[in-house]
């Protein structure tokens, strides 16, 4: 996407955003500080900090699923004040339902909003078709791969039909060959079906073949905000491009960061 | 396989297969116990294996104490019944319940930690006092057995789900009721399955027990008069039926637990 066909849509923004962990009343973390960003519609936003920077914290925290300690995360303008469906979640562990099936784990958020039998099924059948698991509906969680597991994880996501994907490491526990597909698999599916997305990685290479921007952060805690760099390579890229290359020497020389 | 003819006996493929080896363990169990029986290496008191065949067939028709051996296995195994199912019954919700709701937690876990480290045998006698010789009190001691397993491994089953599970169902627009029946139920019900089982083998233990201590029916009983009637063959005869009912009751609950659980039937295990 470049800068012209960008709609000047925010779709979430982050202002000013520290959070503060309390363990047994004393001692604090520290964990975000002056957090401050905006990500507009449609967009593939990639946060990309070494383990320990916060940044699933941030991530959770736009999920609703945490509070900050000061700031506000807006969601089209309105407060985020708690999770919900507006916003779909994959989680690096992937999180599915060991006592659910792949179509029952991905009917699942049709299924809380009281959604009817059959356009449950329509939906998710669409998304596992998507994510190209038609045929696995019927398997438990414990017999598919790691990679199949997140597709199960990323098609649940999406058959609740959210406005926002957040992802969180998603392929952090997957062989590199499977990850290299799955990243391939993200652009696919996120060029089918457009959402803004906030992918959240540590993985250099997967920040710059799946973003649109990508913000880095500093790699001490507390979080904050090192960088925005923008990615203007047409997809789909190559990691062996010399632009790609390019901007991967920027991003590492700048940030002084073994990511 | 076809036999090479340069090894006359394959003696490694025979070795190396598994059914060949159970049979080899229950036939060398029972030929060594026949031979120390026979031998009288312990004594006169140790039944030969057929010898206890023999003594359950009779029983099958002849009557002790009125009954004949279905009619005590039933007593037995009735027992058991009653009070693990009074146990479950109770238990597991209240361990649930404990689990989801710390105000419950904290006023019931102080008196059960109380009463946790109790073995159930020690209430045998004051069960008796309460509750007579009759089939209550034995009831009541199965009921205290059973009851810790299942409350503790319904409350563990609970607290050990991962959270984030339940940070899956609020993103999906899930309310705390979805979190309870979506995720804490059937992520708890291995852990309630596993809790049943201990139970249930602990309240053969206390129905023999109290069996033993008094009665005038049931497999404690058959044993007890064994000994009285210095008849090795029946107190070992009603050793060996306690351990096939027992087995068969807790096939039972894991044929239970194969239709509550159908995600775990292929997660193996015993």
């Amino acid at each position: 996407m470049t800068e012209k066909d960008r709609p000047n849509q925010i779709k979430i923004s982050c202002q000013n955003i520290r959070k503060v962990f309390i363990q047994k009343g004393k001692i604090q973390v520290h964990v975000l500080e002056d957090i401050s960003l905006a990500v507009y519609r449609n967009e593939f936003v990639v946060i990309l900090g070494p383990g320990q920077s916060g940044k699933t914290t941030l991530l959770r925290i736009i999920a609703g699923l945490e509070a900050p300690t000061a700031g506000r995360v807006l969601l089209d303008g309105q407060e985020v004040k708690g999770p919900g469906p507006d916003r779909g979640l994959v989680f690096q562990s992937y999180m599915l339902f060991p006592w659910r099936t792949v179509l029952g784990n991905v009917e699942m958020g049709p299924k809380l909003r009281g959604l009817p039998k059959e356009s449950r099924r329509k939906s998710a059948s669409h998304y596992l078709n998507l994510v190209g698991l038609a045929g696995y509906e019927k398997y438990y969680p414990h017999q598919l791969s790691g990679g199949m597991k997140q597709r199960v994880g990323i098609a649940r996501a999406y058959a609740n039909n959210p406005e926002v994907m957040l992802l969180d490491e998603p392929f952090g526990q997957l062989d590199a060959q499977t990850r290299y597909y799955m990243e391939k698999e993200t652009v696919r599916i996120w060029e089918t079906e457009k959402r803004t997305v906030i992918f959240v990685t540590n993985n250099i290479d997967e920040a710059i073949y799946l973003g649109d921007r990508i913000i880095t952060l500093e790699g001490k805690l507390p979080g904050r905000m090192k960088a925005v760099y923008p990615v203007p390579l047409p997809r789909p890229r190559e990691h062996t491009d010399l632009a790609f290359l390019n901007l991967r020497h920027e991003i590492i020389e700048s940030s002084k960061l073994l990511l | 396989m076809t036999a090479d003819p340069k090894k006359p006996f394959p003696i490694l493929p025979l070795i190396r297969n598994e059914f060949f080896l159970y049979v080899l363990s229950f036939v060398g169990f029972l030929f060594i116990w026949d031979w120390v029986a026979r031998e009288q290496i312990l004594g006169k008191s140790l039944a030969q294996p057929y010898d206890v065949v023999q003594e359950l067939t009779r029983l099958l028709s002849v009557k002790l104490a009125g009954k004949d051996l279905l009619g005590h296995i039933w007593d037995s195994t009735r027992r058991v019944f009653i009070g693990f199912a009074i146990a479950a019954v109770f238990a597991v919700p209240l361990g649930l319940l404990m689990a989801l709701n710390r105000y419950i937690n904290a006023l019931v876990k102080p008196v059960f930690d109380i009463f946790k480290p109790m073995p159930p045998i020690a209430w045998i006698s004051i069960a008796i006092l309460w509750f007579g010789i009759e089939e209550a009190s034995k009831i009541f001691i199965i009921l205290i057995g059973a009851f810790v397993p299942c409350l503790l491994n319904s409350y563990n089953g609970v607290r050990l789900i991962e959270p984030e599970l339940y940070d899956v169902v609020r993103m999906l627009g899930g309310k705390r009721r979805d979190e309870i029946f979506h995720v804490s139920f059937p992520a708890a019900f291995p852990a309630i399955f596993s809790g049943l089982q201990i139970s249930l083998s602990i309240a053969w233990t206390c129905v023999l027990a109290a069996e033993l201590v008094s009665s005038r029916s049931g497999l404690g009983w058959i044993i007890i008069q064994g000994m009285r009637l210095t008849k090795p063959e029946l107190v070992i005869g009603g050793m060996a039926i306690i351990a096939l009912v027992a087995w068969l009751t807790s096939l039972l609950v894991s044929g239970l637990e194969r239709l509550v659980c159908p995600w775990r039937r292929e997660i193996g295990g015993l």
